[in-house]
């Protein structure tokens, strides 16, 4: 005990310093203020913590700085609003997606052809960008013919602020269903698979050791199968597929919305790292620069497909109910009514907001802690963190895992971009002021320690919560009458502030260990 | 090449012909511009406005836009420390020069001195956390200090002074420099300064210290262990680059007619960062070239392609991560020994 005191005596003051001045910040508020602020404290605690657990995690396994994090948070959420309120959209894309993925779905196939075919020199270096080349033309033939049911940034009545209102009021409605005059049908979807094959064949190309032994895998060929049943599937059964998901109500909606935004996250986490990041292992830095380029082009994206005005995407009806007992004066009210706020000593506190986010905040801190603790992948996720080399001469796979990590950590900024969209709403920047947010929670918490995550994510939250509440109600300084207000731009530099005060005492953060 | 280079004078044209070339094309480009477009010379000197007098409007950019890149270029490149904040070195520029001359009312010459002594004041401040933090942590500071003077200077208290997040308009430059009128002279009180500048950071990164915070890039244990005290040697580097960026930051506040707050925010170090990325990380005159390509790039996708251009300019980027990470500058210096040897190929086949 007298040990362990010696040992962290900064952090055991440091701690107690934060302490003290959160219960005196606390003193001057009446109750209902204190609850509604830790509340919503929490809340953007653990919308920071989603993103912040996911970056630590990436940067202690892998060692690499993801600046894009934040505008995957931010794409998650766009995804997962495209889901919820057209369900149409969502549909008619899945075909084509499908499609062009199940080339990708064959790639243990190609090796085994490339070998077979015999090819002169000149031919082997010219062919992977040929076919390269004419699966990129196909695809940019098709693909803007090909008809999805669409929101038009351009004009007001179909842009995506009206949608969203639509749906609040309770219509989704699947505007008209595009159809197929620009192109047959079967000719779209013929073409999309060759080119995708073809596409698929080349750059497969670009890697083979002709000396390697290849095996058929046939899980390749079960993946394949799969995705072209589902396109297929989709295609044919497109317009009772988008009734039934719009009957399925908004409770539904969001929750298959919270599956495909973190799915859809996952995904292009493990896209990113397998084909853009892998390269760059051996150079640190350019890995920085890489994620900073490709921040950049997701927020570009955005922009265009989802345009700039900032919307809001409904809740879905579940916290969003009214009637005369709203307020809910307890929880079984509540359940019984749905009603959007409930009231807690005496405070008028938002259900999904205020409440269903922390709990889901908590439900992950532990699901993860549990994957962390108690796998054999999180085990080697916790033994590469301290020494990849050392596992790596372990015979154990880290690259595979590295990819599964970086899958997992832009799964969870997805997760909570989608949780976070009906509290915070959608624009451009939701992922700039975050991504801030939970750099600042791990620089604090420890760059990479999943408690320390959770900690400074929660102390982030706090902080900012508690000075936009002060900035209402004032802060009466000490033996003066002069009542200070904190103005809005000040919640950011508060918490930067003690970020770097906390560093500059702790350089490795609270609960980081000392390299 | 009949000419045998026997004086020392011959000698020093002979090994910088490339740079005195350059020289010579940039004092003459208002000029060419203006033959060009139909303008005599003396049009050019009276300040006639036409395509010259916009070509040396964006040939100032591209100087000041160098001078911020070299600036960053010798933390990052040369002693190998990422700065994430270091666009509040350009912006303390900017806007102490705007507020000095606008709402003080300082001279021009008093106004610069303010804003040297305010670049020395933050390079010490940056040099405080120094000693503390270092590598990803470092970064980590100095994006906080950074943002921290972005949302100052973005708050609407400062508003009266800096302008929020409209910009500070109105910052009316001494009659003789005034862009508008006298934009030769501006151009090439630009190019002095940048060349001089240039200059300066050679004869730095080639003097012993310059040496001392290359060897701190490579390995700072071992340079320690070598008895240099590497703190010492970072916070020169860190000043000169204070100086730098602040002064760049003083010429911008002068050339253009709003200071948007975006050049105080994380963005524009990503600028920097993009731009000796281009050029050529750690080679100075990669940071000159980057920005030419920068700029000419930024702006021609502006003009024809319009609202996405950043989506390009992002693409860019990647690619030149994944497929040219030495730049410019630097491919051609490890590709220049087989291009010679190309070169000198093709003389022995045509005799």
């Amino acid at each position: 005990m007298n040990s362990f005191l010696r040992k962290n005596t900064v952090l055991l003051i440091t701690l107690a310093d934060i302490t003290a001045l959160f219960i005196a910040a606390a003193q001057g508020m009446e109750k209902k203020d204190f609850v509604i602020t830790l509340l919503r404290g929490l809340a953007v605690g653990s919308i920071t913590f989603l993103v912040a657990s996911g970056f630590s995690l990436i940067f202690g396994l892998l060692d690499v700085l993801n600046l894009a994090h934040g505008t995957l948070f931010m794409i998650g959420a766009y995804i997962g609003w495209t889901v919820f309120v057209r369900p149409d959209t969502f549909v008619d894309l899945l075909t084509p997606l499908a499609l062009i993925l199940s080339g990708f779905a064959l790639r243990d196939v190609y090796p085994l052809l490339a070998t077979r075919i015999r090819l002169g020199l000149s031919m082997k270096r010219i062919l992977p960008w040929a076919l390269i080349l004419v699966s990129i033309l196909i695809f940019s033939y098709i693909l803007p013919r090909y008809p999805i049911s669409f929101w038009d940034i351009g004009t007001y009545g179909q842009s995506p602020v009206t949608y969203s209102f639509l749906a609040d009021q309770g219509t989704r409605l699947p505007a008209q269903v595009a159809l197929f005059t620009e192109i047959s049908a079967p000719l779209a979807l013929i073409g999309l698979l060759f080119a995708s094959i073809i596409g698929a064949f080349g750059i497969s190309l670009f890697n083979i050791e002709t000396q390697q032994q290849f095996k058929l895998n046939w899980k390749n060929f079960i993946g394949f199968a799969i995705l072209l049943i589902v396109a297929l599937f989709v295609f044919i059964f497109n317009e009772s597929l988008t009734t039934a998901l719009t009957g399925l109500g908004s409770n539904w909606l969001f929750l298959i919305a919270v599956v495909v935004a973190t799915l859809s996250g996952a995904g292009l986490g493990a896209l990113i790292e397998s084909t853009l990041i892998r390269p760059l292992y051996i150079r640190p830095i350019y890995q920085l620069m890489l994620t900073l380029g490709m921040s950049a082009i997701g927020i570009e994206i955005v922009r265009a497909i989802w345009g700039r005005p900032e919307f809001v995407m409904p809740k879905p009806a579940f916290f969003n109910g009214s009637s005369e007992v709203c307020p809910a004066a307890n929880f079984a009210d509540w359940w019984a009514h749905n009603c959007s706020t409930i009231l807690l000593l005496d405070g008028r506190v938002r259900v999904y907001n205020e409440i269903f986010i922390p709990i889901i905040g908590v439900v992950v801190l532990i699901s993860i802690w549990m994957l962390l603790q108690r796998t054999r992948l999180g085990m080697v996720i916790r033994a590469g963190v301290q020494d990849r080399e050392m596992v790596e001469a372990l015979g154990i796979n880290v690259r595979r895992v590295f990819t599964m990590v970086f899958s997992l950590g832009v799964g969870l900024a997805a997760l909570g971009g989608i949780l976070a969209a009906p509290s915070m709403g959608l624009s451009n920047a939701m992922g700039e002021s975050l991504f801030l947010n939970a750099l600042i929670a791990l620089a604090i918490g420890g760059l990479t320690n999943y408690p320390g995550a959770a900690l400074g994510s929660v102390l982030v939250g706090l902080i900012q919560q508690f000075i936009i509440k002060y900035g209402q109600i004032g802060i009466a300084i000490p033996f003066t009458d002069i009542i200070f207000k904190p103005t809005p731009p000040i919640v950011p530099a508060s918490t930067v502030l003690l970020m770097v005060i906390i560093l500059l005492i702790l350089p490795n953060g609270l609960l980081g260990k000392k390299e | 090449m009949t000419q045998q280079p026997n004086s020392r004078m011959s000698a020093f044209f002979l090994t910088n012909r490339a740079a005195l070339f350059t020289l010579l094309a940039l004092i003459l480009l208002p000029f060419i511009v203006g033959l060009m477009d139909g303008e005599s010379p003396m049009l050019v000197f009276a300040n006639q406005s036409g395509n010259s007098k916009f070509a040396q409007g964006l040939a100032i950019e591209i100087f000041i836009l160098a001078l911020y890149a070299l600036s960053f270029d010798l933390i990052f490149g040369i002693t190998g420390m990422l700065s994430f904040g270091h666009s509040m070195f350009f912006g303390v520029g900017a806007y102490l020069t705007g507020i000095s001359l606008k709402t003080l009312g300082l001279s021009l010459p008093a106004t610069l001195g303010l804003v040297f002594i305010a670049a020395i004041v933050q390079a010490v401040l940056f040099g405080l956390v120094l000693p503390r933090v270092k590598g990803i942590t470092f970064a980590l500071v100095t994006l906080g200090l950074g943002s921290v003077f972005h949302i100052v200077v973005m708050s609407s208290e400062m508003g009266p002074y800096t302008g929020a997040d409209v910009g500070l308009q109105g910052v009316i430059a001494p009659a003789f420099i005034s862009p508008a009128n006298e934009r030769l002279r501006f151009y090439f009180i630009a190019l002095t300064i940048l060349i001089l500048v240039y200059l300066l950071y050679k004869r730095f990164v080639d003097s012993p210290t310059g040496r001392v915070c290359i060897a701190i890039r490579e390995n700072e244990g071992r340079a320690r262990m070598l008895g240099y005290n590497t703190f010492y040697f970072k916070l020169a580097a860190l000043t000169l680059s204070s100086l730098t960026a602040a002064l760049a930051g003083f010429m911008h506040a002068i050339y253009q007619p709003i200071v948007s707050p975006n050049v105080a925010s994380m963005g524009f170090t990503v600028t920097a960062l993009l731009i000796i990325l281009i050029g050529g990380v750690g080679t100075l005159n990669g940071a000159l070239i980057g920005a030419v390509v920068y700029r000419l790039l930024d702006f021609g996708l502006r003009r024809y392609i319009g609202e996405s251009a950043s989506f390009i300019s992002g693409t860019v980027y990647v690619l030149f991560v994944l497929f040219i990470p030495f730049g410019i500058v630097g491919t051609w210096k490890t590709k220049s020994f087989q291009v010679k040897q190309g070169w000198d190929r093709l003389r022995k086949l045509f005799g």
